[in-house]
């Protein structure tokens, strides 16, 4: 499915189904960045650690880690020490996306200056996609 | 551009996914959220509401049992299984058997 839709001018941003089923069932290449989302807990980067290898092996675009629900150096340090070659952008733990979870509605909404959300806000520029420039294809 | 994004369930893939779109939208680029889970909410996390939300998730049922056909052109995905969130981003809910030729 991803790799039929056209992309010209359009920024796709696809939300795959949780765990890994999805990104091993796509073709090679069908994607030009896979950001790997994680939480700092045993279990969330040992599918995150999976994640990757497939996304690398795959040929799915420049690989990031997003590490979710940072609350202090130890959590920070178990995600590069799991990660030590990746690209990471590390989020830190943030009472207005559970809020927004609790409301049903977007954290961005709430507080687009709540720290969460400005690093999340802030993977546009991460990836590379600036104020107008929409890469093509 | 394409953007996948994975995780395990509850580490706030849908939550990043909605942020990056709604601030890309921001920005001013053309911005499609394809919600491709099977327990999906990114309709919420974009802030389209429960409602709205209930709505496209009930089209994709239909169409996953059969009693509606499928779109047969991503055009068509894009008008008859999406709406509009806030900030330009279109959102759009795609099932797994959904494999429309570009068009």
């Amino acid at each position: 499915m991803l790799s039929s839709v056209p992309s010209e001018n359009t920024v796709i941003v696809a939300d795959l189904e949780a765990g890994i089923g999805t990104l091993t069932r796509l073709p090679d290449q069908a994607v030009d960045v896979t950001l790997i989302v994680t939480e700092p807990t045993p279990r969330s980067i040992d599918v995150a650690k999976r994640a990757a290898l497939v996304a690398a092996e795959r040929a799915q675009g420049r690989v990031l880690i997003v590490a979710n629900k940072v609350a202090d150096p130890e959590d920070e340090a178990r995600i590069y020490e799991a990660f030590p070659e990746a690209e990471i952008v590390i989020v830190p733990a943030d009472p207005v996306i559970n809020d927004a979870d609790r409301r049903g509605v977007s954290p961005i909404d709430i507080d687009s200056e709540s720290p969460a959300v400005r690093v999340l806000s802030g993977l546009s520029q991460t990836i590379g996609l600036f104020s107008g420039e929409t890469l093509p294809g | 551009m394409k953007i996948a994004v994975v995780g395990k369930g509850g580490s706030g893939k849908t939550t990043t996914s909605a942020l990056l779109a709604r601030s890309l939208g921001r920005q001013g680029h053309n911005v499609v959220g394809l919600d491709c889970d099977t327990n999906p909410n990114l309709g919420l996390s974009l802030g389209v509401g429960d409602t709205e939300t209930e709505r496209l998730l009930s089209l994709r049922d239909q169409i996953d049992e059969g009693d509606r056909e499928h779109a047969h052109t991503w055009a068509d995905i894009l008008d008859s299984y999406g709406t509009d969130a806030p900030d330009g981003v279109r959102l759009t809910v795609i099932n797994r058997i959904d494999n429309p030729e570009p068009g």
